[in-house]
């Protein structure tokens, strides 16, 4: 739907009957309908496809998940038997990189997606299609990874795919490329939503919105995406020379031809370092939502986390040596990379203590979103001190490869970056889908992650210290050291709470189903909130405001609920958050412009699959990738933004008077 | 009662990680046995303590806060944003903590990196999936080595000697790793790099590759053995002879036979000659990826074969070397593998059906990217009879 006629007061405007296309440039008719399928695959709404990235993310979370537990079942016991060494080596490979790049990184993107324009007052992303393009490149990249399952076994070498062990004789399988040609495309994905969500961020925010207006989940998202843009090409390059080398007989990586392999390792963790921060950054970003909202008071010291955040980003790009203090780069680089990496404890810190010192003095509300934001601040700090031992390098050569390691990042990834994006969902769900997530199953679901998490992870904290290795398909007895408390110990407990951790997931999907089932209509706000993304409907119209917002504040929303007694100097609700929705709902703007659907950014993705798999299948069907890419750049490019009105079934009026570009911010 | 909550947790977990320690686990980072060790040991005494104590402060005051600020009912508190001076406090405060960390860290890499007091060289070559020990002609201690010495799996090092280890690596990124003795340092092919060891007391120390190195990473272990000055110069004399041809008409020479027939393709024996008399000279190089197989000339002098992912001792006899005091360990290593603590089990089965027991990329269909060549050890599909010889044979090699 291309042009919203108004004003109309209520929500009808969604409910028109669903038209189809007729003709449009001689050749493909626009896919103008709002209902089906359709409206979904070639949907440009930047709520659609926020909705879309969650639904993926979350698939692939089950699916990391599933490997998680063959990996821990594997464990379980000495020299376990469940997976050969083979598959094992596949399954730690594809759990990590499908968490990260399967998972986390398409989570954050749907948080972004959908919230940025709604936090910034904003009725779409900058580039609506770019938007869906990312999307569906990142579903292409993601299929393309998990296709090697069934066409001879999946990548084998490590997410961190080192040379030469990634070489054509060392891993004679497809596997790794599929996986080089996976990551690269879901990467450009990013890349294209990346600088779609700077220009958006930049350019789209609402009048008077300054950027230390502007809510803190869009700062981090802002950093976000300019470490995408900065890290990202390094791990192109990367994977350019990989698959060239597996591929075309390229010798980037080949040492018999004066390689050195260590060029991989730095380009790799040039990107993978800052890669940590482009996944925990959007977490900070939630929870300093939630943490105000449930306090009931600002986040204390909004500047120091937003540099905090900033320098954060910036000091992740000298860090990256870090991952490399045992492959010998000599006393003078490691000496450097351990102070910076002490350094940047330092905004980390600064983070946590502003979370802590946001909750002094309110008046909290333990809400499910808000216990997994506590729980982010407790289990993260744990991984950062267990981080601050590494940046001791001497240290970090007897913890480095152990499973002391495994349990710090998974206290910083799951128990910041997974607690984070759950107390997201729990936050958010009444506003993308209109009803409640029942707080009691969330609350079961909580405790059931945090005691399941601290079992899995805990003890691996001992393991690792004692001597052993991460990576290894079997561990022995003779390993193990003796007495009740020996690895074979730890290791059960470790298994078993990954049975409790899942246990805990699992009930966040049953909570999902009963909600879409019988969950209560959420009311407009239901968590007494501060920001524009409240300040509509939920879920929000197509168009998002019916009225572009003009701000004043910092937590704007807030303050048009409440205001400081002029004698007491106590906040006073001046309107409740149903009213001002009202009031926006009666003060409509008279002409929206949205742009229409388009066929060409899945079908673009469509072709750059076909290209990637011609990569493993040969040149003919790399050509016919080709021509599918070609036709449909020419498409995407020639197509007006806005669906002509013959499009429509019946026709549109047309008219001028529709035509007008929406007010940018 | 959340307050009580976080705090019993609290002392579990710490509690928990005090008595939950596996005993005499074989490598514990935290059980230092030489003077670089306990470097780094010196180090995590000082950064864990002190991340133990900021964690306790700041979950003490999270407890806190989420108990005397919850929702009682109270009024909506002040919308204050904050306070600059307790933000610049709490920046500053962790920086100094750092600082200080950062001094000692400075000076534990640079005296960790240092090699002009080194008494003693090894070559330490990584390949998939075994460390290969090649000992240059030098004297140490006053105790020559006139011949270089070529050994695996095994590496044995003199007490109270400052040895340097060159690492490199012949296929993939290898790691060397005795906790006891070192922090790891990767094994990297076309590169050298140095590792320092030393050990002040006669024992064995137990190491595992810790990079990923493909297939059979996990069965990639390795162990250091010290030993004192005169089982060091023991140790060195017998490595130095070459082996001795089984007596005429005995099991043993038939399995020399074998060897010959089969395992000389990759495995060199020192002093081995061939049926018309000319020295048997193994050619790895055309038959595995790396090039290089382990040298069996001493066998039966290490305890452990196949990258020392198995015992070839009994299981009493492994517990006997392991066990025994500083004292009495050089005398009980330099036994070797007698006959009566020979693991038949395990070598056995290995030369029945090696990748079976650990995985290897000995499949055919699999070595087209190689050219053909192994990684690993192929299925040789060697007969009983065959391998009842073999043994024999490798008995002999002490």
């Amino acid at each position: 739907m291309a042009i919203i006629e108004r004003p109309a007061p209520t929500a009808s405007i969604l409910l028109r009957a669903p038209v189809t296309p007729s003709q449009s440039m001689g050749i493909v008719r626009r896919p103008v309908t709002s209902t089906g399928w359709k409206s979904w695959v070639f949907t440009v709404d930047h709520k659609k496809i926020g909705i879309m990235y969650g639904v993926f993310a979350m698939f692939f979370f089950i699916v990391g998940g599933v490997e998680a537990l063959l990996i821990r079942l594997q464990l379980a016991t000495p020299d376990g038997k469940i997976l050969s060494a083979d598959l094992y080596n596949q399954m730690f490979t594809m759990h990590a990189t499908t968490m990260i790049f399967l998972f986390a990184m398409p989570m954050a993107a749907a948080f972004a997606n959908y919230f940025l324009p709604l936090q910034l007052g904003a009725r779409d992303v900058a580039f609506p299609r770019l938007n869906a393009l990312g999307l569906w490149l990142l579903v292409s990249g993601g299929l393309i990874l998990n296709a090697s399952w069934f066409l001879g076994g999946a990548a084998d070498g490590g997410w961190f795919m080192y040379s030469p062990n990634s070489g054509p004789v060392f891993s004679p399988s497809n596997g790794v490329d599929f996986w080089t040609l996976g990551v690269q495309i879901a990467g450009f994905g990013s890349l294209i939503g990346s600088i779609n969500l700077i220009v958006t961020i930049l350019n789209m925010r609402a009048p008077g919105m300054t950027l230390m207006k502007m809510p803190v989940f869009c700062w981090m998202i802002l950093v976000v995406q300019f470490l995408l843009v900065f890290s990202l090409p390094v791990i192109t390059v990367a994977l350019v020379l990989l698959t060239f080398q597996r591929s075309f007989g390229a010798t980037f990586f080949d040492v018999a031809q004066g390689a050195d392999p260590l060029l991989w390792q730095h380009l790799f963790w040039i990107f993978g370092h800052p890669e940590v921060y482009v996944l925990i950054l959007p977490a900070f970003g939630i929870i300093s939502e939630v943490l105000p909202t449930f306090s009931r008071k600002p986040l204390f010291g909004y500047p120091f986390v937003v540099f905090s955040g900033a320098s954060i980003g910036l000091v992740g790009f000298g860090v990256w040596s870090h991952h490399m203090f045992a492959t010998g780069l000599g006393p003078i680089s490691v000496a450097a990379f351990s102070i910076a990496t002490m350094a940047i404890a330092i905004p980390t810190g600064v983070k946590i203590f502003n979370w802590t010192l946001t909750m002094w003095g309110g008046k909290i509300w333990y809400s499910t979103a808000m216990k997994f934001a506590i729980g982010l601040i407790v289990l993260f700090t744990i991984g950062g001190l267990s981080g601050v031992t590494h940046a001791v390098a001497p240290s970090d050569t007897q913890q480095t490869d152990t499973y002391y390691i495994v349990a710090h990042f998974h206290y910083v990834l799951f128990g910041g970056m997974v607690f984070g994006l759950f107390s997201g969902f729990y936050y958010w769900w009444p506003k993308v889908f209109g009803k409640m997530l029942n707080e009691k199953l969330g609350g079961w679901n909580f405790w059931l992650m945090v005691i399941g998490m601290n079992m899995t992870f805990g003890p691996m904290h001992i393991l690792g210290l004692q001597g052993q290795p991460r990576r290894m398909y079997v561990w022995t007895e003779a390993r193990a050291g003796e007495g009740l408390f020996n690895f074979g110990f730890w290791n059960r407990v470790s298994s078993l709470g990954s049975l409790i951790l899942a246990i805990g997931v699992l009930l966040f999907l049953i909570n999902v189903v009963h909600t879409t089932r019988k969950g209560k209509p959420a009311p407009l706000d239901p968590w007494d909130a501060r920001t524009l993304e409240w300040i509509t409907t939920s879920p929000p119209k197509e168009h998002n405001f019916d009225r572009i917002p003009v701000v004043h504040h910092l937590d704007d929303f807030f303050h048009r609920k409440y205001q400081e007694d002029a004698t007491t100097g106590a906040m006073v609700q001046i309107a409740t958050g149903e009213q001002l929705v009202r009031d926006e709902e009666a003060n409509a703007d008279a002409h929206i412009h949205l742009p229409s659907p388009s066929y060409w950014p899945i079908a673009i993705a469509i072709g750059v699959g076909t290209l990637g798999m011609g990569v493993v299948y040969g040149v003919p069907i790399m050509i016919v990738g080709v021509l599918i890419i070609l036709g449909s750049s020419f498409g995407f490019v020639l197509e007006p933004s806005v669906a002509d009105d013959i499009d429509y079934d019946p026709p549109m009026s047309g008219g001028q008077e529709t035509k007008e570009l929406a007010p940018l911010g | 009662m959340r307050l009580r909550r976080f705090g019993l947790g609290l002392a579990a977990s710490s509690a928990m990680f005090l008595v939950g320690c596996a005993r005499n686990a074989p490598q514990d980072t935290w059980q230092p046995k030489g003077d670089n060790a306990q470097k780094i040991n010196k180090l995590d005494w000082m950064v864990f303590p002190l991340a133990g104590i900021v964690g306790v402060l700041v979950f003490g005051l999270i407890a806190y806060i989420l108990f005397r600020f919850r929702d009682k009912g109270q009024a909506l508190p002040t919308q204050s944003h904050g306070n600059p001076a307790v933000e610049i406090a709490l920046t500053i405060v962790p920086a100094l903590i750092l600082s200080v960390v950062g001094v000692f860290t400075f000076k534990g890499i640079f005296e960790l990196a240092q090699t002009n007091d080194t008494e003693m060289v090894i070559n330490v070559t990584g390949q998939q999936w075994w460390w290969e020990y090649d000992y240059p002609a030098q004297v140490v201690n006053g105790v020559e080595i006139t011949q270089p010495i070529i050994t695996s799996g095994q590496l044995v090092i003199p007490t109270g000697t400052n040895v340097l280890l060159r690492e490199t690596s012949r296929d993939v990124i290898h790691s060397y790793w005795i906790p006891a003795l070192n922090g790891k340092k990767d094994a990297v092919p076309g590169r050298i790099n140095l590792l320092r060891i030393q050990a002040d007391k006669p024992g064995i120390f137990a190491g595992q590759c810790t990079e990923f190195c493909g297939l059979s990473h996990a069965n990639m272990r390795m162990e250091a053995v010290a030993l004192g000055p005169e089982d060091f110069a023991a140790w060195i004399a017998n490595q130095q002879r070459n082996a001795e041809a089984p007596a005429q008409a005995t099991l043993a020479q038939e399995g020399e036979a074998v060897f010959l027939n089969q395992c000389i393709r990759c495995h060199q024996v020192n002093g081995l000659k061939k049926a018309d008399g000319t020295a048997a000279i193994a050619a790895p190089d055309e038959n595995v990826y790396s090039g290089a197989a382990p040298n069996l000339t001493h066998l039966m002098s290490r305890n452990t074969f196949a990258g020392a992912t198995f015992d070839l001792l009994t299981s009493s006899c492994r517990k006997n070397v392991w066990t025994a005091s500083p004292e009495e360990f050089g005398s009980a290593y330099l036994k070797g593998v007698t006959t009566d603590c020979l693991n038949q089990t395990d070598l056995r089965r290995w030369l029945r059906n090696a990748p079976a027991m650990k995985p290897m990329y000995a499949d055919p269909i699999k070595l087209a990217r190689s050219d053909g060549k192994y990684r690993g050890m192929p299925n040789l599909g060697l007969s009983e009879s065959d391998i009842d010889k073999l043994v024999a044979y490798l008995s002999t090699l002490k």
